[in-house]
This record gives structure tokens, sequence and C-alpha cells, in this order.
């Protein structure tokens, strides 16, 4: 792992939407080229945490930092599937953050767009209305639009989630050549058992948990903390790893 | 009863002084609102830009029968209502149906008080609310020059971000754009537009030219860009088209060009066999 200045780092950091906190007590850091994985339930402040990152959301208590402006891949639910764009056309608008966003593009940010779908292995689609894509390809997309942004730290919400197995398996191996290029990768999921293969662990649950290596902290205590009722220890107990589910509780 | 007999030439909309004014001042109208209209359309704004112009009517109603400027009157009431639904766009990113839905009522029906019972100017409403190709002045083109003007340059300047942000408003935030006032913009030429477009098409029917085109030009584009151009094209037509059918017809050109645009758009539902458009409204 690279040493050196932190590519991100919290410390008693406080974020919400008003005057009360949605999440507090955050204090970690990551180095550059390093993988963080974030666990929590739905309402844990994942993605707070992620706005706050992006400096959507100042800090309610605390400090954060961030090299540079981070790329952001969002939950899918929001994209318009009716937008008529194609694949190319929203790689492309990673181009926009670069700060020069009243410009058309040029031909160095398409050959970046284009170049980033090549990674996502969707150069053959460029072409093809978003709309019209797999949802495991538009995700795919969306990192491509990520990827164009060239940026040293990536934050990724919920990457894997709904995602058919050939594209999960795509963008872990374009995680793996991020981290290998020194780029610092912050990924939220609800998969506990992916958290193993991450540098770093940060388990929210309106405050942060815990914060460390996988394997020191992934325990039952601190699942049971992150998660409460909806966790499912497989087997393991006490402060020694453990196998654990997470389970979706619905109201009716 | 329409003579067929007295089909005007095509040629009339040139030679006439007060045609060839109508003929500028609506083709300039179709520019800014085909370009406008795209975006109307790709953001969902479609009840906005209607509610924009219905929202001027009882201020223009005040305006004719006080002689304060009716301009002046309608970009006061425009401009409040676009702030209005901005603020609650950015509180709830909902520009709020409900609310849009009522404003209409409020205003046509305010409109129709002040004007039968209060001023007592009844016959100006039909002028107020659909237009007219009479008496349009130099100062309206001016209006409507400046505001295709802006239009154009908003586009240039902001269409990328305008698209980004409603195709993913998250994300749109994320890359660092000038979300808030990129929308702001927006809403502002609209609401210029629509004052522009009033002494032409009136307070009722300004839609005609900021929806309908780019609607149906939706459901053929596959791009952006596409939708820009096709938007435009189909606006400068029904308002030359609307222009001379309200010539033969003897009515202003308001109606003429919102009676085309429904036929267009019917017509093109029907040639694509209703399928769903291409892009969202």
């Amino acid at each position: 792992m690279v040493t050196g200045r932190p590519a991100v780092e919290a410390q008693g950091l406080a974020l919400g939407y008003g005057v009360e906190p949605a999440l507090e007590g955050v204090d970690f850091e990551v180095a550059p080229g390093a993988a963080l994985c974030v666990l929590g339930p739905n309402g844990g402040g994942k993605t707070t945490l992620f706005r706050g990152l992006l400096g959507e959301l100042q800090p309610l208590a605390g400090r954060v930092r961030v090299a540079g402006r981070p790329a952001y891949l969002a939950q899918t639910e929001r994209t318009r599937l009716d937008f008529p764009v194609c694949a190319l056309d929203v790689a492309l608008m990673g181009s926009l953050a670069d700060g020069r966003w009243w410009r058309p593009p040029g031909r160095s940010q398409r050959r970046a767009a284009l170049a980033a779908l090549g990674r996502v292995g969707l150069e053959g689609q460029a072409g093809v209305r978003f709309g019209e894509l797999s949802g495991g390809q538009r995700q795919r997309v969306l990192l491509a639009r990520a990827l164009t942004q060239d940026a040293a730290v990536l934050l990724l919400d919920e990457p894997f989630a709904g995602v058919d197995p050939a594209s999960a398996e795509r963008i872990t191996a374009v995680f793996g050549e991020l981290r290998a290029e020194g780029r610092t990768l912050l990924v939220s999921t609800h998969d506990v058992e992916s958290a193993r293969l991450f540098d770093l662990v940060l388990c929210l649950n309106r405050r942060q948990v815990a914060f460390g290596a996988p394997a020191q902290w992934l325990s039952r205590e601190v699942l049971e903390a992150t998660y409460g009722s909806d966790i499912v220890v497989l087997e393991g107990s006490g402060d020694t790893a453990v196998r654990a589910v997470t389970v979706q509780h619905h109201e009716h | 009863m329409v003579d067929p007999g007295a089909l005007p030439s095509p040629l009339d909309l040139l030679e006439l002084p007060l045609t060839r004014t109508a003929l500028a001042e609506l083709t300039l109208l179709a520019a800014c609102g085909g370009l406008l209209g795209a975006f109307v359309v790709l953001r969902r704004l479609a009840f906005f830009a209607h509610a924009v112009g219905t929202a001027t009517f009882p201020a223009l109603v005040v305006a004719d029968a006080t002689g304060f400027s009716a301009t002046l009157a309608a970009l006061s009431a425009a401009a409040a209502y676009a702030c209005g639904v901005e603020r609650a766009g950015r509180s709830t990113r909902d520009p709020g149906d409900s609310a849009t839905g009522l404003l209409l009522v409020a205003a046509l029906g305010g409109g129709i008080v002040l004007a039968s019972d209060v001023f007592e100017s009844g016959a100006a409403v039909d002028r107020l609310l659909f237009g007219t190709a009479i008496g349009l002045s130099g100062a309206d083109l001016a209006l409507s020059g400046a505001a295709a003007a802006l239009a154009l340059a908003a586009t240039i300047l902001f269409g990328r971000t305008w698209a980004a942000v409603g195709f993913d408003p998250d994300a749109a935030s994320a890359l660092g754009l000038p979300v808030r006032r990129a929308d702001v913009l927006l809403l502002g030429s609209v609401a210029l537009a629509a004052v522009a477009a009033l002494p032409a098409v009136g307070a009722l029917l300004v839609s005609s030219l900021f929806v309908v085109p780019a609607a149906v030009a939706r459901r053929f584009a596959g791009d952006v860009p596409s939708l820009l151009l096709g938007s435009v094209a189909i606006a400068v037509c029904l308002a030359v088209l609307g222009l001379y059918l309200s010539l033969w017809l003897d009515v202003p050109p308001g109606p003429a060009v919102a009676v085309l645009g429904a036929a267009g758009y019917g017509t093109c539902a029907l040639l694509t066999g209703l399928r769903a458009p291409a892009v969202g409204t």
C-alpha cells in the first residue's frame, strides 16, 4: 500500500440535512491506492457520508478532506431510461467535471470517454441508447462516466446492486486496475462477504461502529451493532471471523 | 363562414407590412420556443411552461385597465412564479403539479373577475388570452429578439448541463456542475420567452410554441442535438403555417398555431403506432 498523506480523511465528522446529525462520530483515513468498504444498513449513513465527501453537505461538526474532486457512481434508480442519450453521451458527461462545462466536448474528451467504455467492456455499445442496455451494462456505463473524470478518489455507491454476474466480474476487474493505478476507492455495499476483499472496512449505523482491517473488525458483535436484526450470522462467533448475510426487513 | 375562394396568397405574408411584422415576430418566438421547448420537454417542465403564461393574465388585465406597462407587469408576474417554482424544486425536487394546477385556476378565474367586474375591460380578454397578429410593435419584436438571443446563448452554454441534470440530477451535482444557476436560467429564460410571446400568442396558448413542437420532435429524435434541431424546425413551420391559417380564417395566430400543433402531434402519434415517445415528457 502506498504511504503518505491520506487521500481521504475524516475527523470527528458529523453530517446531516438539518440541525440533527444523520451520521456522527466518524474518524477514518484512507491512503492513496487503498480500497475502503463502507458497510451499513439502509439509512445508516453511507450515502450521507459520500455526500459529505463530495462537499454537497457541510459538516455539522469535525472536518473532512479529499484529494481533489472525487468521481461519484450514484445508485442507478434516478437515471432516466427514456432520455435520448447513448452510452457514449453518458460517458462524456464525466468530462463536465473538468470545470469547463460550457464547452462542447473535444476530440480528447471523446477519446477518453471511448477508452472508459472500453475498460468496462462496452466499446461496441457506444452508440446504443442508455435505456436499451441491461441493468448491468447501464451500471458499467455509469462507471465509465466516473472513469472519464480521471479522479484520484472514486466514491461508488452500491455498484453491485442489481448487476448480473458478468457485469459484476467486469466491475471488480476494473476496481483492481484502478487500485493498481494508485487510485483510492470507497465502495458502499450490503455484501458483508465481499467486504473481506477490501483493505479497510468502515461500519456505519448513524455513527461509526468500527473502522480498520476487515479480518480484525468483521466480528459478530460489530456486525450486530451495525445491522441489528438485519444480520444473519451463518457461522463463527465472538471476535472471531464470521460469515454473515444482511436481510432487508419491510413493514407491511 | 370561410370562403375557400378567398384563400390568401402565401406571398401576402411578406407583402403586407402587418403580416411581415407578425411573421418576423412568430419566427423569432418559434426559434426561441423550439430551443427552450426541447429542454422543457426533457426536464418535464411542460406544465410550468403552460402555467407561467397563464400566471401573467391577472397582471395583464390590471396593466391594460390602468395603463401600466403590460410587459413589465407580465415580467413581474412570470418572474415571481418562476422564483416560486425554483424554490419549491430546490426543497422537494418537484415543481408541484397540484400547486401549479391551483395557480392556473386562480390566475384564470382572478383575471376574468378583474376584467369583467372590477375594470369592466371584458373586450380585451380575448386579445390577452389568445393574442393577435394586428398591432404588433417594434418593441414586441425587440423583446422577442432578446428572448431568442438569450435562448440561443443559454442553450450553447448550458445545454450540456441542462441535459446532464435532466438525465441524472445526483450525478450532475457531484460533477460540480452549476445546477442551481442552470435551473434558474432555464426557468427564467422560459418565463421571459413566455412574456415575449404574449402579444402574438396570448397568455393561454404560450405552450403551443414551447411544448408542442418539442413534444412532436421527441417522437423521432434519437439524441439531444436532433431533438433541438427538430423542435426548432417544427416550431418555425407551425408558426408560419399558423399565421397563414389565421389570415385565411381571420382568427388570432395563437389558436391557429395551437390547432395545427395538436393536429400534427396527433398525426405523428398515429403514424408511429401510438408507441411510447423516444424521450420522456
